[in-house]
């Protein structure tokens, strides 16, 4: 869980205009296509109709009843829970009356167990809502045609749009009445299960994050440190008494930002680090290596050097600055006082240096792992926001859900929808790999061809395949496609906060939740359209 | 055809199609008749003759491949004509989870009365319907009878201007078809208009003022009941307790003006009128089983 | 079927669930726990020992799991096994551990997949970590992963060498075994284990070596069963581990400078382990059973009974001993176990100590005063020391050959030789140990790379 905390909050502005783009480009081909459906259907009066259709749409979209939506939801809300939906808390119940046994590991250490623990209770609830969710979402309207139910509502004055949307509310009850059940028990069951010992890791630590530049032992800038053979290039190393460092630039240091440090009971500003070291040499095998901090004023370059520390990894090493500074000055040799605030930060800005302190050793680093640590939340605060993304996620599935299945019946949503999570939950880093190039592949008929001629993707594209214009296409459209796919596939793994709970963060509202909430809704208008539109241009009664 | 006419169907045609467009049948063809206000209007014709997929493109489940339709002055996929209409499907479609009261409530919030007004309307509906005892037991539980008075009391929450009705009897008891009789009649004489379809001749005969008859989607009859009756060129003589002689002489004076004797024979009653006689009889003699035939033989004379 | 009324369908069906019931119960049938009782497969199950119960304990989530995975339990545990290396990579421990628990639960008799993610938490997990201590946490994790193996697959030989492989040479011999065998008496997470050592691994509060013996010795027991092989060494080599172990312990407590009578009684325990038990177990060769440990009627009576030459038995016993390296371990013990070599490296061990300390010499005043051992300096330890050693060295000429034996002496030579560079004083032209010296020139630099080592923590 050390990984993947390096996101940076997303552009709104940005966002909104991709999602306007691709939404407005969706728009037109739909309403495209629907011209040339109705004219072809209507011949001389399938233009009137279209506009009829789409004037009517608009007006059933935005002029909808509260009342016969809720009367909707709650008919939803009535039929899952009279079909034994609810039965799912059989299984949660199950589950945790056992789960104790599965994990509970007196041989592990307590604070891994924790986390074991949290994902543990989150990954659970995540597993149970979405079967609930997606089976629910797209059975609900098949079902109601199938058994014809939907007529006797259809045949009141309801919008189509009413009922999608009250579909869709409904479920979104029901998910919601499961989620709050389970997660509740989840938080209780975590309570319980957590070792005395380390009852006092459950908090959500809030941490601010800078920017992060390196200089190399010569002492010069650089954009990244020393990659030492690591696997996963996330960290960059600096050498150990030398001229390298790691310059983290943190924006926004107000007073605030202090807490009190329960050693001196007074207020200080805390400075936690994950670094990684990395060894040359044996050098003192019982001891671990040390870092250093240099506090820099980025205007007047005031310089406040701190103790070294020792760094122990996959652990939280935590350093209290006092407010009042006292340090030795290389330069005056003399010991000097220095205010926190007032001498060291300008504008705000505060840059904090990190060194190796041993002869020939590395430390690793990367952004997220030195930050400012402001009073710890609740771990409440995080679980349930890791709660929401949970719920997010169910509510996308269940939008999903019964989009597909205004046009399709239960079973084919079902796979449908699957098939959109398993993309989307598993392969979308992939298909960014592969439009990127990171994975060597080609294009697909290409990729065919060497696989037929037993060639990898790194033997020379043969002579034949370069010329030929249509292979040439052909990948290209395929590419576009799998472009499309993968900006139009949501990327579930968005909705995952648990990362941050189990390690024990809170949920960054910028970073995480936000997105999550803005990508649902995005989903949800064209979702909203798009199920009304198949839902009225479709006969019900048609088998 | 009259300007208020609550239903106008001109033209009307339904092709079914196949998966790959090509016409497969042509449920309704060419169909187009008037419904006026305040009348019951039969829909008549054998299975598959295009009665309910009328219905049905009536209320915009489906769609007309040509013809227009206009219903309470609206195109039939409006879905604001719904208020003043009742429908009550041929079999009685609703959530089988719910119980009587909330489902009349359910489709009360559908037409968006307040909450004051569903809830005497609902108590209004089930007295009427006479599901009282069962109000609150689901419908999952419900008879087949029962279920078909719940889709009536669901079809005339909102009070409606046109009822349509599939089958209203099909499913019913012959007590229930009485009052399902009774009850059509009682919505004429508000003032509804009720359009009905049906295969059982004796049920649109007994309350229908007009009726149409569809065959193989097209329309074969369309006018005043007694006078789609009434044009029949037969007299039918019924008599009990005649002799054989008695009969020949009846022949003979038939012979004598010229008429032709078809059939003389010794028929039972129908099936209705024997059920509703023998529940009558045994409600006003309870413990009695039996009625011995000779009490009852009659000799039923067709002649022309 | 439609003709019969409804009573006579049902009595078809139950006739015809009676009739399909019979190879159901014939094939199926569970065993009472009897020997022979229950259907054909129990009785397979039995005859081969395929049940869950005769290969391990069972765990009753690892059974549920792979009922409710139905047969997709292979593609679970790839996904996992996938997962596990991304967590890996991403340095995520904690869950590296659940998932290779997971992965256990869907495969618990899959003898590869124990050995594997064995390794992996006491080799590599362990490297990844900085702090000495977090290391040993990661090796015991291993040792109690492979433990767990050996419970639920009481019949893989190679789960108990592997168990004995890590609480042995890991914890004995690596980088940090300075600290590994002191964390083993002592674990370092003494809020848990209040000093003692950790009970999962070491209930007796024993060596290392001891506890790395028991489990090898396990190993061998489970080995000779009847149908059951190991695949992993040389069944001669595979069954020495025992012994070797005990020759582990008794250099390891020599290297700690323990010349008391446990380290005598140590080399003598593995002199006897090595003649007495392993060399007299029976190995098949081409030329059928040999003895390692033999006197001229076994051969006699070995070559008779298989109707071989004793030239030919002698021939295959002589190939033997080689592959084991027999007759080194064999001398080495005996050597070890007389006082002569005990002295010999305790006064190397002692000049080593007073050449860290930098004592060099022996003070002229304490000379003068004729003063004792405890006034000696490293050199006149290492003086003595390199005699005795070039006396046992004659008495067993067989040593002259070894490694172990010749990297002593080099050594000891070097650290003389480097106490008169030192002081500037020029090195005397003979000395002890010197054929030794002048025959391994070729060694020095490796020599040179050890002594450095010993001198820089």
């Amino acid at each position: 869980m050390n990984l993947n905390f390096d996101k940076q909050p997303i552009d709104i502005l940005q966002a909104l205009a991709n999602w306007g783009l691709i939404f407005g480009v969706l728009v037109c081909i739909g309403l495209a296509i629907a011209l040339i459906m109705s004219v072809a259907n209507n011949k001389k009066k399938g233009v009137s109709r279209f506009f009829e259709n789409l004037g009517e749409g608009l007006r059933d979209l935005f002029g909808m009843s509260l009342k016969r939506l809720g009367a909707i939801a709650n008919l939803t809300l009535k039929e899952a829970i009279r079909r034994k939906a609810l039965l799912v808390f059989v299984v949660f119940a199950v589950l945790f009356m056992f789960g104790g046994w599965f994990l509970s590991d007196t041989n592990n250490r307590a604070e891994l167990q924790l986390s074991v623990y949290v994902s543990f209770v989150l990954t659970a609830i995540g597993w149970l809502i979405f079967p609930v969710a997606l089976i629910l979402a797209c059975w609900g309207i098949p079902e109601d045609i199938r058994l014809r139910s939907l007529h006797t509502v259809v045949t009141k004055p309801v919008k189509r749009s009413e009922i999608v949307l009250g579909r869709i509310l409904g479920f979104i009850g029901v998910g919601t009445i499961v989620v709050g059940i389970m997660s509740v028990l989840g938080y209780v069951w975590i309570l319980r299960q957590v070792p005395e010992e380390v009852q006092s890791r459950l908090v959500a630590r809030v941490p601010v994050y800078g920017s992060l530049n390196f200089r190399d032992r010569e002492g010069e800038d650089s954009e990244a440190g020393v990659n030492t053979g690591d696997i996963n290039p996330y960290r960059s190393y600096i050498e150990g008494a030398s001229k390298a460092r790691a310059k983290w630039t943190f924006d926004g240091v107000s007073p605030g930002v202090l807490q009190t440090d329960p050693e001196t009971g007074e207020a200080a500003l805390l400075v936690e680090n994950s670094f990684q070291a990395f060894r040359t040499h044996k050098g003192v095998i019982d001891e671990v290596l040390h870092g250093q901090y240099t506090l820099v004023n980025p205007e007047t370059d005031l310089r406040v050097q701190l103790p070294q520390f020792p760094i122990y990894e996959f652990r939280q090493n935590l350093a209290w600055i006092p407010r009042e500074l006292i340090y030795y000055n290389e330069e005056t040799k003399e010991t000097e006082t220095k205010d926190l605030f007032d001498d060291m930060v300008s504008d705000g800005k505060l840059i904090v240096e990190a060194r190796c302190v041993d002869v020939g050793q590395f430390l690793g680093m990367a952004r997220p792992d030195l930050f400012l640590r402001l009073p710890d939340r609740p771990f409440a605060s995080s679980f349930f926001k890791s709660v929401f993304g949970i719920w997010l996620m169910m509510v996308l599935i269940v939008v999903l859900g019964v989009t597909a299945s205004t046009f399709v019946k239960g079973p084919v949503a079902t796979i449908l929808l699957f098939t959109l999570i398993l993309v989307g939950t598993g392969f979308n880093q992939f298909m960014d790999d592969i439009l990127s190039g990171e994975v060597r592949g080609a294009g697909l008929v290409e990729s065919g061809i060497r696989i037929l001629n037993h060639g990898n993707p790194i033997v020379e594209k043969p002579e034949s395949l370069e010329e030929s214009a249509a292979v040439q296409g052909v990948d290209q459209a395929f590419t576009g496609m799998l472009w499309g796919v993968s900006h139009i596939i949501p990327n579930f793994n968005m909705f995952s906060f648990k990362a941050y709970t189990a390690s024990g963060f809170d949920v960054p509202m910028k970073v995480a939740v936000l997105p999550a909430l803005l990508m649902v809704i995005g989903f949800f208008i064209p979702c909203l359209m798009l199920g009304y539109f198949s839902l009225k241009l479709r006969e019900l009664e048609a088998k | 055809m009259s300007e208020n006419a609550v239903i106008e169907i001109r033209n009307l045609t339904k092709i079914y199609r196949d998966f790959w467009g090509r016409p497969k049948v042509r449920a309704v063809n060419s169909l187009s008749l008037d419904v006026k206000p305040g009348e019951v209007f039969g829909l008549l014709g054998p299975n598959g003759s295009g009665k309910t997929t009328t219905i049905k493109m009536l209320l915009g489940l489906l769609f007309p491949s040509e013809g227009d339709i206009r219903i309470l002055g609206k195109p039939a996929t409006d879905v604001a004509k719904n208020e003043h209409i009742g429908y009550l499907p041929e079999e009685s479609y609703l959530y089988r989870f719910l119980n009587a009261e909330e489902t009349l409530d359910f489709y009360g919030r559908l037409f968006d009365m307040t909450s004051a007004e569903r809830k005497q309307r609902t108590d209004e509906l089930i007295k009427m319907v006479g599901l009282d005892k069962a109000r609150r037991r689901q419908l999952k539980e419900y008879s087949k009878g029962m279920t078909r008075r719940i889709g009536l009391a669901q079809a005339l929450i909102n009070n409606p201007k046109l009822v349509l009705l599939d089958e209203p009897t099909s499913g019913l008891d012959p007590i229930g078809t009485r009052e399902m009789k009774d009850l059509i009649i009682k919505l004429k004489e508000e003032g509804k208009t009720v359009v009905m379809c049906s295969h059982l001749l004796a049920d649109v005969q007994d309350v229908c003022d007009r009726i149409a008859i569809l065959y193989n989607g097209e329309l074969k009859q369309l006018g005043m009941v007694d006078e789609l009756l009434a044009s029949q060129d037969k007299t039918q003589i019924v008599s009990s307790s005649l002799s054989d002689e008695a009969v020949d002489e009846i022949k003979a004076v038939i012979a004598k003006h010229n008429g032709t004797v078809q059939e003389v024979t010794n028929p039972t009653t129908s099936l209705e009128e024997l059920f509703l006689q023998t529940v009558a009889e045994s409600q006003a003699r309870p413990g009695q089983r039996f009625v011995a035939e000779s009490e009852k033989a009659a000799n039923t004379t067709t002649v022309d | 079927m439609s003709q019969l009324d409804s009573k006579s369908r049902k009595l078809v069906y139950f006739a015809g669930i009676v009739v399909l019931s019979i190879p159901i119960i014939f094939l199926g049938m569970p065993s009472r726990g009897a020997e022979g009782s229950g259907g054909k497969l129990a009785q397979l199950r039995g005859e081969y020992d395929l049940g869950e119960a005769t290969l391990g304990k069972v765990d009753p989530s690892s059974a549920t799991m792979n009922l409710v995975l139905l047969g997709f339990r292979g593609v679970a545990s790839s996904m996992l096994w996938k997962q596990r290396i991304e967590q890996q990579e991403n340095k995520d421990w904690a869950g590296v551990k659940a998932t290779t628990e997971s992965i256990i639960l869907l495969q618990p008799h899959f003898l590869e997949v124990w050995r594997f993610q064995g390794w992996n938490l006491a080799f590599n997990v362990s490297a990844e970590w900085d702090d000495v201590r977090d290391r040993y946490y990661w090796v015991k994790e291993g040792a109690k992963f492979y433990q767990e193996g050996t419970v639920r697959n009481s019949k893989f030989p190679e789960l108990y060498w592997d168990t004995a492989r890590v609480i042995g040479s890991k914890v004995g011999n690596s980088d940090e075994k300075r600290y590994f065998r002191k964390y083993f008496l002592n674990d370092p997470d003494e809020e848990t284990f209040g000093g003692g050592a950790d009970p999962d691994i070491n209930p007796n509060g024993i060596d290392n070596y001891l506890v790395a013996q028991d489990w090898y010795q396990q190993a061998n027991d489970v080995e000779i069963m009847p149908g059951i092989d190991q695949h992993i060494l040389m069944r001669m080599i595979f069954r020495s581990y025992p012994a070797r172990s005990q020759f582990d312990y008794a250099k390891a407590l020599q290297d700690e400078g323990l010349f008391n009578e446990e380290g005598h009684a140590a080399w003598e325990k593995a002199y006897d382990m090595w003649t007495t038990k392993f060399g007299r177990e029976v190995f098949i060769t081409p030329a059928g059973g040999v003895r390692l440990e033999f006197t001229d009627k076994d051969l006699e009576e070995l070559a008779a009974e298989d109707g071989v030459t004793v030239e030919e038995k002698q021939y295959w016993t002589d190939k033997y001993q080689k592959n084991v390296n027999y007759r080194y371990w064999r001398t080495l013990a005996s050597a070890e176990s007389e006082e002569a070599a005990r002295d010999a490296h305790r006064n190397i061990y002692d000049g080593k100590q007073l050449y860290r300390k930098q004592k060099f010499q022996q003070s002229e005043k304490d000379k003068e005063q004729g003063g004792g051992t405890e006034t000696w300096g490293a050199m006149e330890y290492f003086d003595q020391g390199m005699k005795q050693l070039e006396t046992l060295l004659r008495d067993y000429p067989d040593l002259k050959n070894e490694m172990a034996a010749v990297e002593e002496a080099m050594l000891a030579v070097m650290y003389w030789r480097n106490i008169y560079e030192l002081r500037g004083e020029a090195i005397p032209q003979t000395f002890p140990l010197q054929d030794i010296w002048e025959a391994n020139q070729g060694m020095v630099p490796e020599i040179q790379l050890q002594f450095q080592r010993e001198n820089t923590y």
